[in-house]
């Protein structure tokens, strides 16, 4: 029920839905192709094109931060949520679940068309795919609920997201390797859950198994989603 | 609504001093810039974003770039600098919303100041304040690749002012418009992506897809962009971008005024 709720505000505003993906569709034919033209040597097109749609996933993922301080600071919902009939760390999780669905939602068709371009599309590697950017996005939501729960202003929340999504952007191996970046920065590229995403993405047409692209993100995500959850529990003192 | 008729009155005193008629204007663009300047994590995001930008994105892929007689950083370095003030420009319109939203519009519209004098003024604050924001990242791009002839110099800031105020026109065009706040926030954010990426201010036409490159050319921040590499690093004038610019002044401040109004006013533009 809640991630429905939750999913339902998302389709509130179907056209938010169109407007993220319009975005994907620049990042992609737009920025990543123009690039994939300029960078000689091997297809860049493709190794910068599953990061257009992780970009999308981290924007739809901000969303439900968004949502969280929203609902406290302007909408003042917290004392309609604590009436509501659920265990509150299973309400909390929920949220966190429901940002996750929303964001998969949203990238669904990026993810089709990124699995197309992979030549993955017709084979079980698009299960994959799709557990990644699941995965990616359940770490993500959790990360902005914890934004969410310790800024005081929109802006700041704003400032915070933009903050973390140029880490994620520009510090990780989704626009060039590693081999590039001065060694004094591997480390923050080698620990960018940006990288761990766009590196199992990558490897998918080449590996024999589901389980070994999809495992690295595994740990992560969960922790940033257990913190999200504890967080929320604590913001809205649930 | 008797108080607007009587600054249609005022605006329409066309022997008033011009000081008279400036000294709002210039109090309404004064107000502008230190909203902008109260709000320090706006500043900060975006300067940010500038920072990392050019130090480790165009750093980092100008290695990767190999195309003969292109300096890929230069280009980046410069095109970026287009790219932020356009992206602060937008902010106004942010600003515009959220004071229809609070009701501060209506304590505006009570200011003994007439309309016209309120949007120019709004305009002009604008793009002033994405000046003032952008000049220390110009500072540092033209340390950076030697830009010191000061009459390119001029030539960029008056590019880069130019694309402000339209900016600023279209960002309070989108505000007037568009009634709901989450739809707000991305369609603006879905503009400024489209203008900014299907442009030359990050990467050269020659090497964009056909689809993209048949629309770059009519972008603003095309206009922008060309005509201040054209200042600041060919030090010549880019004559038709310039004309483009001022077009999309004039056509976006002109359609700015008018949403405005019908926003405010119900249609009656004054």
């Amino acid at each position: 029920m809640v991630v429905e709720r939750d999913v339902r505000i998302l389709f509130s505003d179907s056209f938010l839905v169109g407007i993220m993906f319009a975005n994907f569709a620049i990042d992609l034919f737009v920025t990543a192709a123009t690039f994939g033209r300029l960078i000689p040597g091997g297809d860049y097109f493709l190794y910068i094109a599953p990061g257009s749609n992780f970009i999308t996933a981290s924007v739809a993922a901000f969303q439900s931060g968004r949502d969280v301080w929203r609902e406290k600071h302007i909408k003042d919902l917290t004392s309609y949520l604590l009436s509501l009939p659920a265990p509150r760390p299973v309400f909390a999780f929920s949220r966190i679940m429901g940002g996750v669905v929303r964001s998969l939602i949203a990238t669904f068709p990026g993810t089709l068309v990124i699995a197309y371009l992979y030549g993955i599309l017709l084979g079980p590697e698009v299960l994959a795919a799709f557990m990644i950017v699941g995965l990616f996005s359940l770490g993500i939501v959790g990360l902005s609920i914890t934004a969410a729960s310790f800024v005081s202003s929109i802006e700041m929340f704003v400032t915070v997201r933009s903050a973390i999504q140029l880490y994620l952007s520009f510090l990780s191996t989704l626009f060039y390797p590693v081999a590039v970046f001065p060694p004094a920065l591997t480390f923050l590229v080698s620990s960018n859950p940006m990288t761990w995403a766009v590196e199992s993405f990558r490897s998918l047409p080449q590996s024999h198994g589901l389980v070994g692209p999809v495992s690295v993100l595994v740990a992560p995500s969960l922790a940033f989603a257990a913190l999200g959850t504890l967080c929320y529990l604590w913001y809205a003192k649930l | 609504m008797s108080s607007s008729a009587t600054q249609v009155n005022v605006s329409n005193n066309v022997t008033a001093p011009s000081g008279a008629l400036m000294a709002p204007i210039v109090q309404m663009a004064i107000r502008d810039i230190s909203v902008l300047f109260r709000t320090p994590w706006i500043i900060i995001s975006r300067s940010l974003a500038f920072v990392i930008q050019l130090f480790v994105f165009a750093a980092l892929i100008s290695k990767l770039v190999n195309v003969t007689g292109l300096d890929f950083f230069q280009y980046y370095a410069v095109g970026s600098v287009v790219g932020t003030i356009a992206s602060i420009s937008f902010i106004i319109g942010y600003d515009i919303f959220e004071e229809a939203e609070e009701g501060v519009l209506d304590y505006l519209l009570t200011l003994p100041v007439s309309r016209r004098q309120f949007i120019i003024g709004r305009a002009l604050g604008g793009a002033v304040r994405a000046m003032i924001y952008v000049i220390p990242m110009f500072v540092i791009v033209a340390v950076l690749e030697n830009f010191s002839n000061p009459l390119s110099i001029a030539g960029a800031l008056l590019d880069l002012f130019l694309l402000a105020f339209g900016i600023t026109g279209l960002s309070i065009t989108v505000a007037v418009s568009v009634r709901n706040a989450n739809r707000f926030d991305v369609v603006l954010a879905l503009i400024e992506l489209a203008i900014a990426r299907a442009s030359t201010a990050l990467y050269p036409i020659a090497f964009m897809p056909s689809y993209v490159a048949a629309l770059a050319p009519f972008s603003p921040v095309s206009f922008a962009a060309d005509s201040t590499r054209a200042a600041l690093i060919g030090a010549s004038l880019d004559l038709v971008s310039l004309a483009g610019l001022v077009a999309f002044v004039v056509i976006f401040l002109g359609l700015g005024a008018a949403f405005y109004f019908r926003r405010v006013e119900g249609g009656v533009y004054a």
